[in-house]
């Protein structure tokens, strides 16, 4: 009998490529990747190999239909908000069991999101949608202050800035507006001529990992964050599970989680959603219909040592999944931050005191020779440190002394 | 010397953990996936015989040194292990891995060395001059047992799909050209990587 093969689509610029690779590897499972730019083996027309227009998705589903008539492929993965809707859109036209497809744009756009969960009923920042083209000043008046002004496609909080007052606000629409006038991001399209403009949510932020399995949400890891993110910026850097929350309200938050997914249609696959939890309960920030991004999925293992990706890869195939619970250990990742003014990253100094750091696993330089622009206009880390330890404050602990030990080699940018 | 020599641990993941000498450890490259396979060789000898390390294959080039393990055990126990197999092997007299014998042509398919010539033929007539167009390389260091060895270099070190290209293209191309070649190894140290091709940057 032939094996099941995947088609699994692979932007250029994801951090996820070889986690997503080996796991396959590992289980044997036949791949083909996608990429929206030609391989350098394109010409040597392996079937493992295909270069998809993923800037259409009626274009990417006639070619990768065209490719699974000369070699078929049982089912389509994405790894990132991008690819998730095309390969909805592939596996819809194989006949695979998957999400509809405006569940996963829903799941991309953080406007169409909230309308969704707030005609639900899931608890959600009061929210509202602002021109780009039009005079903030008009928009400043009306704001529910503190709020916070959001880009709806860009991811990593790239983009994402507090406000807590009328010039405040102006400042960030500006910023957010010049960001999204750049080169490297004008193909939003309509979305990006708009923003969201969001009452900021006090309280700790949780981001839950999670595999939806015929509307049924497994819970996968709870990772607390245990770097404020109060604003004005929002970059990403501690995530330690599992939640040092209370029971009942990580029991609120996966009840969240759940009826967001319900609220939007998703019923298949990984999700990421980020919550925060206060006096008034649990919140729903955001939830992508994929896995967790950058490489912090390495700080999670289920059952005997698998890994997120062999988790997702199985579910995507329909072959039996493994134990989901989650390794005993406390586990976590700082996504470095980047350092000062950012810069061209020429090099790392301490990364061998780093690793030697107790309770430390790994440190993962991503960047050298790389441009780093701080947030919310950068979008790039310098790299991932990764540990281990008995309980999640040892974790942090270590997270943090290994960074201590960095030192950084930036060269000013013109 | 011994006073002077640095090792630094750098873990792949749970099985496996790259031990970085501060100074040679052998001039060529070997893989050794079993005990019996590492006779001859005192520090494959001494690492496989590591207690409760439950070691499955150590691979030595140059200044690097890795260790793959069954074991769950964290590598800060098994790697001072580790590491003491390499002071004390580089203490002695005798050379830390002796060189590989090609293995000859049998009944399972040609030799060692019959393989080396044809996939460095490959390398230069198919796989250079596809990922010379992403500014990359890629360098035939051995083959041993039928396994590949290789670097990676230009655009492809450190590069965001160098994965890819090694499981999808190289590994394809040889699969189609050279089926007798069991698997392919990346020795590249992507980490150090300053001109990748594609570099990641997306969340």
């Amino acid at each position: 009998m032939t094996r099941p093969r995947l088609l699994l689509l692979l932007p250029t610029a994801t951090y996820r490529t070889t986690a997503f690779i080996e796991a396959a590897r590992r289980l044997d499972i036949p791949l083909t990747v996608a990429s929206e730019r030609p391989s350098t083996f394109e010409s040597a027309r392996l079937d493992t190999l295909v270069t998809l227009d993923f800037s259409s998705v009626p274009r990417t589903v006639d070619q990768a239909l065209a490719f699974h008539r000369d070699s078929p492929v049982t089912a389509a993965l994405g790894v990132d908000d991008d690819t998730v809707i095309l390969a909805t859109a592939i596996n819809l036209a194989l006949g695979r069991p998957t999400n509809p497809l405006p569940a996963v744009e829903a799941a991309r756009d953080k406007f169409l999101q909230r309308e969704a969960l707030r005609t639900a009923g899931v608890p959600v920042p009061d929210f509202a949608l602002h021109d780009l083209g039009l005079d903030p000043a008009t928009h400043a008046g009306t704001a529910p202050y503190p709020c916070v002004l959001k880009p709806l496609r860009l991811a990593g909080s790239r983009g994402v800035i507090r406000a807590d007052d009328p010039a405040q606000f102006v400042a960030a629409f500006r910023r957010i507006r010049s960001l999204l006038q750049g080169r490297e991001i004008r193909d939003c399209g309509p979305a990006g001529r708009q923003l969201l403009v969001e009452a900021f949510v006090s309280g700790p932020e949780v981001a839950l990992e999670g595999l939806l399995e015929k509307g049924r949400l497994h819970v996968l890891a709870l990772f607390d964050k245990p770097d404020p993110l109060d604003g004005p910026f929002f970059e990403e850097t501690l995530y330690v599970t599992p939640s040092r929350l209370p029971e009942d309200a990580q029991r609120a938050l996966a009840g969240v989680a759940e009826d967001a997914a319900h609220a939007i249609g998703l019923v298949e696959g990984p999700v990421h959603a980020e919550l925060r939890w206060n006096d008034r309960g649990a919140w729903l920030l955001e939830l992508a219909a994929r896995p967790i991004g950058g490489r912090c999925s390495a700080a999670l293992r289920f059952g005997t040592d698998i890994t997120l990706e062999e988790v997702v890869l199985r579910h995507a195939l329909g072959l039996p999944l493994p134990s989901l619970t989650r390794e005993p250990r406390a586990s976590g990742v700082m996504m470095i931050p980047v350092p000062g003014q950012g810069g061209m990253l020429r090099g790392v100094k301490g990364t061998e005191r780093a690793r030697a750091t107790p309770g430390v696993d790994d440190v993962v330089i991503t960047a050298t020779g790389q441009k780093l622009v701080p947030w919310p206009e950068g979008s790039r880390y310098p790299g991932f440190i990764f540990a281990h330890g008995a309980r999640p404050e040892d974790v942090e602990f270590a997270l943090r002394a290994a960074h201590r030990q960095l030192e950084w080699e930036l060269e000013p940018l013109d | 010397m011994d006073q002077n020599l640095g090792i630094t641990a750098q873990p792949v993941d749970v099985h496996k953990c790259k031990f970085v000498v501060s100074e040679p450890v052998f001039a060529g490259v070997r893989r050794f996936t079993s005990a019996a396979e590492a006779q001859g060789s005192p520090l494959a000898e001494r690492i496989f015989a590591i207690p409760g390390g439950f070691v499955t294959e150590v691979m030595v080039s140059g200044e690097n040194v890795t260790v793959t393990k069954a074991s769950e055990a964290p590598w800060q126990a098994v790697g001072k292990a580790v590491g003491a197999a390499i002071r004390e092997t580089l203490r002695g007299a005798v050379p830390a891995v002796a060189a590989a014998a090609p293995r000859p042509a049998g009944p399972e398919g040609p030799g060692d060395d019959a393989l080396y010539e044809r996939v460095a033929h490959l390398f230069e007539q198919e796989v250079n001059p596809m990922v010379a167009r992403h500014g990359g390389f890629v360098e035939l260091i051995d083959v041993q047992e039928a396994v590949v060895m290789l670097r990676m270099g230009g655009g492809c070190q450190g590069c965001g799909m160098a994965s890819v290209t090694l499981r999808q293209g190289i590994e394809g191309v040889l699969a189609q050209y050279i089926p007798e070649v069991k698997a392919v190894v990346d020795i590249t140290d992507h980490g150090s990587g300053a001109n990748p091709y594609f570099a990641s940057s997306k969340k």
